[in-house]
């Protein structure tokens, strides 16, 4: 069991560097720097790309594709719960039952949310024609990983399991589609940068008719 | 498909070459683009050519992916380990006939599937990189590149000659002076000093010279200090569609040293959704320098007249209903939003919005080249059919644009979808509600 917790440490730091290695390297490209001058500011703009901008009002694919949207949404919630009862069940960390509830409440959630958001992927036509078998791997190898920090949480005969799962899938992070979770952050800034450098996001004007 | 036999032609070092100009072309926000696609799909919808075709080829995902798979293939640890699960291609002549049907002939770089991305992926910028590995291969389709061509080799995108144009323009004075009936009224050419160098859209001299003189009809209203230059007045570049950033640049050049060879205190650009781009926001990345000169869109100069009153408009004169089109160009990725709107609710009686509007507008379907590649011509009309139904619901008899690549798309959207309205640029609306005489003062 020790050896597992020490295991399940070891494969987050080495995930966490690789992570980190692969976004620094991303990073180490040129940064072009801007020679045009702004005519909205950066700031807003990542401002409103990090907050207002995520909201499905401000989001033509957000709003036609509501359940979608929200089903994302309980599904990441969900993976950060799962990742807490892990920290928690490696640490030893005493928790009310309160927090156990919304823990396992919400990795519950989540993997409804990421077994719907696989059946969407497999049944629609065009998700499956555009998808790679890591999209389908990803999901899987995470939804069972929401399934055992579920299940251990409530077994602890099972927490072997999830420590020996936890092992390989920290250790997949970084090869596969899942390092997208390193990226979104920086790809949201980049979009507010772009977009309020140039004074088209967030609008300008706020007398807007739709 | 044109660029065919190039492309046969085509040895592997060229694809080994070719990939080293993608990665020479990625900079650290393009890697974070492509290391951010989940594939999700959600974007399907914000492109006219997938409302349109309903093709998996024109999701914008599917377009992006293109670039993605072969960035995993050769330039990613996890896609070079893991090549089929993540899906990474060789870069080899099939792959090449899809970037090239693709990232040229599905895709009007109008950026309506960034807005929408959930992750906030620049597609439009990752598809133009795309573009420029294609074009560092000779594989631009030939349309779009003879254009660029032209635009090389004369100085402008239609090759019309230093004599052509000035005589254009000393005509189009006289006809300035028989309709304001003012024999003050110039088309000022090389005039050392002013305020502004004005650029236009060659189309304008060649085609429509009636949408220059109604410029220069509000710009002696208003009695700016402008000039033309007789030596570049193209505000087009056509090699922001090719991704030739080597041309770009060089015709970027040449609109920076008319400007400084007259010592204007600023460039203006005329109607023209990606001159205004290419000029505002490419070309001081293009060259590498900031401009010691302002650089604005008409429609910024032209509001500011209407605010400061040096200019008076009758909106009675435009008495038909007028509806609005926004350059992607110009709107989404310029942030020129609120000045056409603010000029033609001066300018004419009954405006009305479509739906959507400003930066959630659908692209008409003329912009990245499509107007040049001929290749694609009944895709472009197809693909223009989501515009064509937002005009059509707004009821609108007129359909007002500041770009003249948009408004060739519109009048070719209004004979194909049988629209039955006409279509003028927001400058020749203004002009026509122009009321000359003794300039007003305060507020407009």
């Amino acid at each position: 069991m020790n050896a597992l917790r020490w295991g399940v440490l070891a494969a987050g730091l080495i995930s966490l560097g690789a992570l980190t290695f692969i976004v620094l390297k991303a990073l180490s490209r040129r940064h072009p720097p801007f020679f045009a001058a702004p005519q909205g500011r950066a700031s807003s703009g990542i401002a409103y790309a990090l907050g207002r901008g995520l909201l499905p009002w401000e989001k033509e694919s957000a709003r036609l594709h509501l359940a979608v949207y929200i089903g994302g949404f309980v599904y990441h919630s969900g993976i950060f719960a799962g990742f807490g009862i892990l920290i928690v069940l490696a640490v030893g960390v005493p928790l009310s039952p309160f927090v156990w509830t919304v823990l396992r409440v919400a990795s519950a959630a989540g993997l409804t949310a990421g077994l719907g958001l696989l059946g969407k992927r497999i049944v629609k036509s065009h998700a499956r024609r555009l998808s790679v078998p890591d999209d389908y791997g990803a999901n899987i190898f995470v939804d069972i990983f929401l399934a055992g920090a579920l299940a251990a949480s409530f077994g602890p005969g099972l927490v072997p399991v999830l420590f020996g799962y936890s092992i390989f899938l920290l250790l997949y992070i970084p090869l596969g589609k899942i390092r997208h979770c390193f990226f979104f952050f920086l790809s949201r800034i980049s979009f507010g940068r772009f977009f309020g450098r140039r004074g088209a996001l967030p609008p300008l004007k706020p007398e807007r008719e739709r | 498909m044109s660029g065919k036999p190039v492309l046969e032609s085509l040895r592997p070092e060229d694809f080994k070459a070719a990939v080293r100009r993608l990665a020479g072309l990625l900079d650290a926000s393009s890697v974070v683009n492509l290391e951010s696609c989940v594939r999700c799909g959600l974007c399907a919808e914000s492109c006219h050519y997938y409302l349109d075709d309903g093709d998996l080829r024109s999701i914008p995902a599917a377009k992006l992916n293109l670039v993605i798979r072969v960035f995993k293939r050769y330039l990613s640890p996890g896609g070079r380990i893991l090549r089929g699960w993540t899906g990474a291609r060789d870069f080899d002549a099939a792959e090449v006939r899809e970037w090239i049907d693709s990232l040229y002939g599905r895709c009007t770089l109008c950026g309506r599937c960034a807005l929408n991305c959930t992750m906030g992926i620049n597609i439009p910028a990752i598809v133009r990189k795309g573009r420029g590995v294609l074009a560092s291969m000779g594989l631009v389709p030939d349309g779009l590149s003879s254009t660029v061509d032209l635009a090389r080799d004369t100085g402008n995108n239609m090759g019309i000659s230093k004599v052509e144009w000035v005589e254009t323009v000393a005509w189009l004075e006289e006809e300035l002076q028989a309709e304001t009936g003012d024999p003050s009224a110039r088309l000022p050419m090389d005039a050392r000093g002013a305020d502004f160098l004005y650029l236009v859209n060659p189309r304008e001299p060649k085609f429509y010279p009636l949408t220059l003189t109604a410029a220069a009809k509000i710009f002696h209203a208003a009695g700016a200090s402008w000039t033309l230059s007789s030596d570049f007045f193209d505000v087009t570049n056509y090699a922001f569609f090719s991704g030739d950033d080597s041309i770009a640049a060089l015709i970027s050049r040449r609109a920076k040293e008319a400007a400084e060879k007259l010592d204007v205190k600023a460039l203006v650009l005329s109607e023209c959704g990606h001159g205004f781009g290419s000029n505002r926001w490419e070309a001081p990345e293009w060259l590498a320098e900031k401009t010691g000169f302002e650089v604005k869109s008409v429609l910024q100069v032209v509001t500011g007249y209407i605010r400061e009153g040096r200019i008076r408009l009758d909106p009675a004169r435009n008495a038909k209903t007028v509806t609005l089109h926004d350059p992607c160009r110009l709107v989404r990725m310029g942030g020129i939003v609120e000045e056409q709107r603010f000029i033609l609710r001066q300018a004419v009686k009954d405006f009305i919005e479509m739906t959507p509007n400003r930066e959630q507008n659908y692209c008409c379907g003329g912009g990245g080249g499509q107007l040049s590649m001929t290749d694609y011509t009944a895709r472009r009309r197809s693909a223009g059919r989501t515009k064509s139904e937002q005009i059509r619901r707004t009821q609108a008899r007129v359909v007002a644009t500041p770009c003249h690549n948009c408004l060739d798309q519109l009048a070719e959207l209004n004979k194909h979808h049988k629209l039955g309205v006409v279509v003028k640029s927001v400058l020749e609306l203004a002009a026509e509600a122009v009321v000359l005489g003794p300039p007003r003062t305060g507020g407009g």
